[in-house]
């Protein structure tokens, strides 16, 4: 029997990125169209209203761009797990994991000035979300134990852990017995650039750059790259598998840990349940848009927060929040198809004979262990 | 290949230029004739008002906007306030507009506030959820000119942020009589949202409420630290229901424990709204939530200009909070006896926590003949005698 499978295109230009995103929303646009006018709107207001909320003037750019902060980076995190073919779900929890630790060092060192105190907090932030992947991240390299199991998991545990510390030991005594966590000092907050754009942007960004050259253009990147395609190759080249699965992992945790002191510093007044937000989650959308490649994330972050922004918006009008959360979702998965189907051909192969790519990571490491 | 592809769904792009064009047209046309056809899907949506021609209210029309943290839906906590805010709407004749399902992070509240304050015209913001306190605040000193008002909270400002909420203490005592009466086991089993005063203080008064119709019962209390949860909190009343309550009383927003009771064949307290629809031969009454008369008066307070904000805490005397209607089958001389308190908490002859009442431990907590004051109440972290469970689970 011949089954399809997708078959990633050779090259692929820019441009022709840029017209798959294109087409993919304008697409999703026009068939959000006919659920308007099925619900009784009009749609040229509706679209209106997300564009004047989400991208027209300063303002609207500033909120769009304070959504895509957060996004940029959970979705960074997910890119660079996904590099080397592994998928880091549990984006939201390292967040948490990361709040978590810059609470702690806020709560330690709040007579610090500014810069310091939020650089010692950015810092804490990577650790909680590295400490939070350590265990995932050995139990994959080691014992072959999914981590798309074990980061989701310990999403859960992340926020439980919020909870605990709300209702007990970093119960804020000033408010009245409501579980609150006492708020991060002020001389952390992040410094806005302009409106609601933040210098967190300016991080998300730098380390977005990074992360493309290090990924696309090294040596180490390369490696990365290989050892997700082709495992066995990567050994034979004397690639450690182990060690790649642990850095890409902690990196990834890492990042995303690093969103979560972001979104406190620059957004959050203080460390509470709600704080992630979805936005670890959404990152999986984001690196997807972005094909798992870094470069992308910075568009595909930008798109989905104006999307975010807009969707919401529109609910001023009258348009219910189903409506809106549809209409947001048919956007988003109408680039995403049309981003995979620019970039992707689909062949029909005899029978298959493939294993899973996680299955072929995993035996090679196995592989690894028995060269040793 | 790819340019193959790319002819391919620019074709299928025109085709559904003109299909959507077209549906487009023909709906704008015959906008009355396919109304029948769409009525039934949308009635949320056709009913919220929709300034369509005019999108800039006019300045002498005040515009209130609510931001809900869940869906409407069909009962609980924002559905009551939706029925506030259609009630105020009638009252006042301001527009009442609202969101629903904002997260309670900075950037969606200050996003969807903006949208009112900027594109609606709105003069004042009602936020219905605890986790807005702090962008609310932020916002009421950026926008001077708009009024704030937090329902949950404990912020405030001498201009115009203001929070409110109500003392549901009160009827949640009145549910506990109800419940004491009805239970055969002497064991109640309460579904517990977080260990926070304003749960404490209603399981408390649960407890003496149900202590005052049944001296033998006792509560049982199980935390899910959660609000809305449904599978989480029917588990919790099942597990409670299995170790030997036969009424489960709440304080999440879900009907699952409801559903949970009545499977088991027990009884029910539901809590923010008349659940009774969902659980009818479990539902005894539930304390719920009546917020249309505040917000008309702080919708018409803004209107007059004379809005100051406060720290409202209203009661039974405002009816902000009330007992639904009993089920069928309390007995008579209970249902006289709940509606006879009733009047004293309405006439404020008497409140719920007027001793003596003694902590979990036998600490006299008030003594006998006093009541306690609002700030002991607003910071409870203690149960009374009676409850079984733990106060400080974390």
């Amino acid at each position: 029997m011949r089954k399809p499978a997708l078959v990633r295109r050779d090259r692929v230009l820019p441009a022709t990125q840029a017209l798959g995103f294109f087409v993919g929303i304008v697409v999703a646009l026009l068939l959000g169209a006919v659920l308007l006018i099925v619900s009784d709107h009009s749609p040229a207001e509706v679209y209106e209203r997300m564009f004047d909320s989400a991208l027209r003037g300063t303002d609207s750019l500033s909120r769009t761009l304070g959504r895509a902060t957060p996004l940029a980076l959970t979705g960074l995190s997910v890119a660079v797990a996904g590099s080397m073919g592994l998928w880091n779900i549990g984006a939201e929890g390292q967040m948490m994991a990361g709040a978590i630790v810059a609470t702690g060092v806020a709560m330690m060192a709040d007579g610090l000035s500014g810069p310091l105190l939020i650089a010692l907090m950015m810092a804490a932030g990577v650790a909680g979300g590295m400490l939070l992947m350590l265990g995932p991240a050995l139990a994959r390299s080691h014992l072959r134990v999914s981590e798309i199991i074990t980061t989701l998991m310990l999403v859960y545990v992340a926020i439980r852990v919020v909870e605990w510390l709300e209702t007990g030991p970093w119960k804020d005594p000033d408010s009245f017995g409501f579980a609150v966590i006492e708020p991060v000092p002020e001389q952390a907050a992040l410094p806005s650039l302009f409106g609601r754009a933040n210098i967190g942007m300016l991080i998300a960004l730098g380390l977005l750059i990074v992360f493309s050259v290090a990924v696309s253009r090294t040596a180490w990147g390369y490696e990365l790259r290989l050892a997700g395609s082709s495992p066995d190759t990567a050994r034979y080249a004397g690639v450690s598998l182990r060690r790649k699965v642990l850095v890409a992992l902690i990196l990834s945790g890492g990042i995303a840990g690093l969103a979560g002191a972001v979104q406190l510093t620059g957004s959050a007044t203080r460390l509470e349940s709600g704080l992630s937000n979805g936005y670890g989650f959404a990152g999986i959308i984001v690196a997807a848009l972005a094909l798992m490649r870094p470069s992308g994330v910075a568009v595909a972050a930008f798109v989905f927060g104006a999307v975010q922004v807009g969707g919401q918006s529109i609910q001023t009008l009258g348009v219910s929040s189903a409506i809106a959360d549809i209409l947001q979702a048919m956007i988003l998965f109408g680039a995403l198809v049309a981003v995979v189907l620019f970039n992707y051909r689909i062949r029909w192969t005899g029978p298959a004979r493939e294993q899973q790519a996680d299955e072929r990571l995993g035996s090679a490491i196995t592989q690894e262990a028995a060269d040793v | 290949m790819a340019k193959k592809f790319l002819l391919r769904s620019l074709v299928v792009l025109t085709a559904l230029t003109l299909v959507a064009a077209g549906c487009g047209n023909d709906d704008d046309d015959a906008a009355p004739a396919p109304a029948p056809a769409t009525e039934a899907p949308a009635p949320a949506a056709t009913e919220a008002p929709e300034p369509m021609d005019d999108p800039e209210p006019m300045d002498d029309e005040v515009v209130a906007a609510f931001v809900f943290v869940g869906p409407v839906g069909d009962a609980g906590w924002t559905w009551a306030h939706d029925q506030g805010r259609r009630y105020a709407e009638t009252e006042t004749g301001a527009t009442a507009l609202f969101v629903e399902s904002v997260p309670e992070t900075a950037e969606d509240f200050r996003a969807v506030a903006l949208d009112f304050i900027e594109n609606e015209g709105a003069d004042v913001i009602f936020g219905t959820s605890f986790g807005y306190m702090d962008t609310m605040e932020e916002l009421a000193g950026e926008y001077p000119d708009v009024v704030f008002e937090h329902a949950s909270g404990f912020k405030m400002n001498d201009t115009n942020f203001g929070n409110y909420f109500g003392r549901m203490y009160q009827p949640r005592y009145l549910s506990g009589m109800a419940a004491g009466a009805m239970t055969e086991a002497d064991q109640i089993g309460y579904v517990a949202a977080f260990p926070i005063p304003e749960v404490l203080r209603g399981i408390n008064a649960f407890t003496l409420g149900a202590q005052r119709t049944n001296p033998d019962v006792e509560v049982h209390v199980n935390w899910t630290f959660t609000w809305f949860d449904p599978a989480l909190e029917g588990d919790a009343a099942t597990a409670l229901l299995e170790a030997g309550a036969d009424v489960i009383a709440m304080h999440q927003d879900s009907t699952a424990p409801g559903l949970a009771a009545q499977e088991a064949g027990a009884r029910w307290v539901s809590y923010n709204s008349d659940m009774s629809a969902f659980a009818p031969d479990a539902f005894i009454t539930a304390p719920v939530w009546n917020w249309g008369p505040y917000y008309a008066r702080i919708i018409d307070a803004v209107a007059e200009g004379t809005y100051t904000p406060g720290a409202y805490w209203g009661g039974m005397a405002d009816g902000i909070v009330a007992l639904a209607p009993l089920a069928d089958d309390v007995p008579d001389e209970v249902a006289a006896e709940i509606d006879e308190v009733a009047a004293q908490l309405t006439d404020g002859s008497w409140d719920v926590f007027t001793g003596e009442i003694r902590d979990q431990d036998g600490n006299v907590v008030v003594a006998a003949g006093e009541t306690m004051e609002d700030g002991a109440m607003l910071g409870m972290t203690f149960f009374v005698e009676g409850v079984v469970g733990d106060a400080d689970p974390s």
